[in-house]
């Protein structure tokens, strides 16, 4: 492509997706260059921070030039795109035609591997030469079965015990056929079997959303020195309060669950442990005002984390509903990129699936996570003067924490500050 | 013929020939009254007595010199490492001095040194090494090993008869997991012959030791025209056998559990492609364990040996090439 600018020529560039985000990756282009495009159409898809954001025209045109290919990650406000604004709609663009890839020119068959696709038909191993050259078969006209359908001992095995290389190669007639089938006919079993080389795996390349989440995380263990503490939380009195909330809770729309007591104790608690409410840069420790509160959302598509922005000045029933709206928004794809940027502390809940221990992965820049597991009946003995054993709803509160921004004391004290709050709640 | 495990087969084997030969004994660390550390000597002392089968010091030198020594005066001493790994301490005695008698005096040294080698069962780096392809560099020694039970007595039998001096490879993950019937009495397998242990027109698998009865249940499980060549001995090694068989299918695959770099494998390939190049219809390749030391973690260690799965990939690979 040289169409060079025009006075008609309109950029696409990366927009502002939230205050907050200052690149964005290209995930496809849903136009190709020559296609018409109407003002405010799709044209790609962008992904920040694991949310998607679809990209409109800011003007109808037929696409020029496609800038940013996908996966490449640019700054907001980098050109993406041209589109020839003055060009009109069924006219064809002077530069419009499809643009086949070349295919891909093998100069050397290199030693196969599984699944290699490339075509191999050319390619004729030493016992291959010998046999045509003594049952002066002509190759040419052989379908191999092999690996990028390379022609294989066992095709000219199979033609020569058919008699079929006897007849002797005609010259080219009139009617000289594209090409002879062999007449070898891979029995099912075999052929399943080759088949089977290439579909024992499958293999499709990772979603952003995955491939975003693969980064966090492995970077996350990179940098933090990752440890977990775990206490384990009597929550009988959560579990009859929230029995007596939650029908008129319902009723104002709130979803009350143990998730909301246990953000409500330690949104409390980061206010009297500010260590814990930090994130690390460099060497210095960030301490954070504000609580904004990252909840950890599982979706089909991966795990995603909305944040509590401010979550310190808000009740348990405006926790419980910031949490049930957040998480509608994540399950229905409505985040915007602000949505998930600036948390100071976050809380994860794998427990709703049954799971009663974990050792969760810090969200970098923070400096600790708080694993809320499954609420599960247990005997337990009461630690007063009667010593009685009781069936209590058990639950497993598990942090990991930097080490760097703190100790295990600290940690273990912030923790004990959250299971009192939860064990002794009162409203 | 009577059913016997591998291990109990060399014992056999050992026994025969004691019995048979009054110049055949034995010595090694631990193999009289304790009966040998995987127990191939148990009960030997009782039947041969304590002059036929000696303790020896932890000295490996010493306990190939001593047999160097005895050889020469016309016994025919079979030495036990305790672990083929260990034979490095006797290395020079066994290379230098058994390996080159015969070149440079025309002295015979008709010993046997048993190894008990290979891996698999988290032995770590020093108890679990395949050290075959050292003595496969080093002429004037004869290398073996065994895949069957039948083959661990007939080679040993052979071995001893010998007037070289036999490496003897004798895999540990075979002793008690091998099993077959055994010719009793006298039975020997000439050195130098290897065995088609599975017929197949599609894909020749050459193997030893170890690797056999992989490939073979590999070529089973996949139900494939494949070919399995159990090589036996290494040193002469079977050329005339390797070349049929790939002259016959036109794919090569060697295995071994032994390091890849300058090993059987590497050899086999070398002959191949010198001798039946114009027979080839794929590469030649090799399954081997990498060259790195025995891990001791299991998962590790089975990373880094063979595995059953490989070897099914590594001949599904070939056939559909």
């Amino acid at each position: 492509m040289s169409s060079s600018p025009t006075e008609t020529t309109v950029e696409i560039v990366m927009p502002q997706m939230g205050v907050s985000v200052a690149e964005g990756t290209i995930v496809e282009w849903s136009k190709r260059p020559g296609d018409w495009v109407e003002r405010d159409e799709t044209v790609c898809l962008v992904t920040t921070d694991k949310v998607d954001v679809e990209i409109p025209s800011p003007a109808a045109g037929r696409l020029a030039k496609i800038l940013v290919e996908p996966g490449d990650t640019v700054d907001v406000g980098t050109p993406l795109a041209e589109l020839d604004a003055g060009a009109r709609p069924g006219e064809a663009h002077p530069e419009e035609h499809q643009e086949e890839p070349p295919p891909e020119q093998q100069a050397a068959p290199s030693p196969a591997s599984p699944g290699d696709e490339t075509d191999r038909s050319g390619f004729y191993s030493p016992i291959v030469r010998r046999m045509a050259d003594e049952h002066d078969i002509d190759l040419e006209q052989i379908d191999g079965t092999g690996i990028g359908g390379r022609i294989r001992k066992r095709d000219l095995v199979a033609l020569i015990e058919s008699g079929a290389e006897q007849q002797p190669a005609e010259p080219p007639q009139e009617e000289r056929p594209l090409h002879i089938e062999s007449p070898y006919q891979p029995d099912e079993p075999a052929d399943a079997q080759a088949d089977g080389i290439l579909s024992d795996e499958r293999r499709e390349p990772m979603t952003p959303m995955r491939r975003r989440i693969a980064e966090h995380m492995l970077e996350s263990r990179r940098t933090s020195a990752h440890c977990t503490t775990i206490v384990e939380v009597d929550l009988h009195r959560v579990v009859a309060e929230r029995r007596e909330l939650k029908d008129q809770m319902k009723r104002r729309g709130v979803p009350l669950t143990y998730l909301a007591f246990v953000a409500s104790a330690v949104v409390a608690e980061l206010g009297r442990h500010p260590i814990l409410n930090a994130s690390i840069d460099g060497d210095e420790l960030v301490h954070h005002d504000d609580v904004n509160l990252g909840i950890a959302v599982a979706l089909d598509s991966g795990l995603i984390v909305p944040v509590i922005r401010r979550a310190q000045r808000l009740s348990l029933e405006g926790l419980a509903s910031e949490i049930g709206r957040l998480a509608q928004r994540a399950r229905a794809g409505e985040l915007e990129p602000d949505d998930v940027a600036g948390g100071t502390f976050t809380i994860t809940n794998p427990g709703q699936f049954g799971a009663i221990l974990a050792t969760p992965i810090i969200n970098q820049p923070q400096v600790a996570i708080l694993d809320l597991e499954a609420v599960v009946k247990r005997p337990v003995v009461i630690d007063d003067e009667s010593e009685a054993i009781a069936v209590r709803p058990m639950t497993n509160l598990c942090m990991s924490w930097d080490h760097r921004a703190l100790d295990g004391a600290e940690a273990a004290r912030f923790l004990s500050d959250v299971r009192a709050r939860l064990e002794g709640w009162q409203r | 013929m009577s059913e016997m495990t591998y291990l109990q087969a060399i014992s056999d084997g050992l026994r025969e020939e004691m019995r048979r030969d009054e110049a055949v004994f034995c010595l090694g660390e631990d193999i009289g009254a304790f009966g040998g550390a995987f127990k191939v000597t148990d009960g030997f002392i009782e039947e041969f007595g304590a002059d036929r089968v000696l303790d020896t010091p932890l000295a490996e030198n010493m306990i190939v010199g001593a047999s160097i020594g005895a050889a020469i005066e016309g016994m025919k001493p079979v030495a036990e490492m305790q672990f083929a790994d260990f034979i490095a301490c006797g290395f020079d005695q066994l290379v230098n001095v058994a390996g080159k008698l015969h070149y440079r005096q025309g002295v015979s040294v008709p010993m046997v040194v048993r190894l008990p080698s290979g891996g698999g069962f988290s032995g770590g780096p020093f108890h679990s090494q395949n050290p075959e392809a050292w003595f496969m560099q080093s002429p004037g020694l004869k290398v073996v090993a065994p895949a069957t039970a039948e083959d661990a007595k007939g080679l040993l039998v052979s071995a001893i008869r010998d007037p070289n001096p036999v490496c003897y490879l004798e895999h540990k993950g075979l002793y008690r997991h091998v099993k077959g019937e055994v010719p009793e009495g006298d039975h020997a397998v000439p050195l130098g012959d290897a065995r088609v242990a599975r017929e197949g027109g599609e894909l020749s698998v050459i193997a030893y030791g170890s690797s056999v009865p992989l490939a073979l249940q590999a070529a089973d499980e996949l139900d494939e025209d494949i070919e399995v060549i159990d090589l036996r001995t290494l040193n002469p090694l079977d050329e005339d056998a390797i070349l049929a068989s790939v002259e016959k299918t036109g794919k090569v695959l060697i295995a071994h559990e032994a390091t890849r770099s300058c090993g059987v494998g590497a050899e086999v390939a070398s002959l191949v492609s010198e001798r039946a190049f114009e027979s080839l219809d794929a590469p030649i390749r090799r399954l081997t364990a990498p060259d790195v030391p025995i891990p001791f973690s299991p998962p590790l260690e089975q990373a880094v040996l063979p595995q059953l799965d490989d070897m099914k990939e590594a001949c599904r690979e070939l056939i559909a090439y």
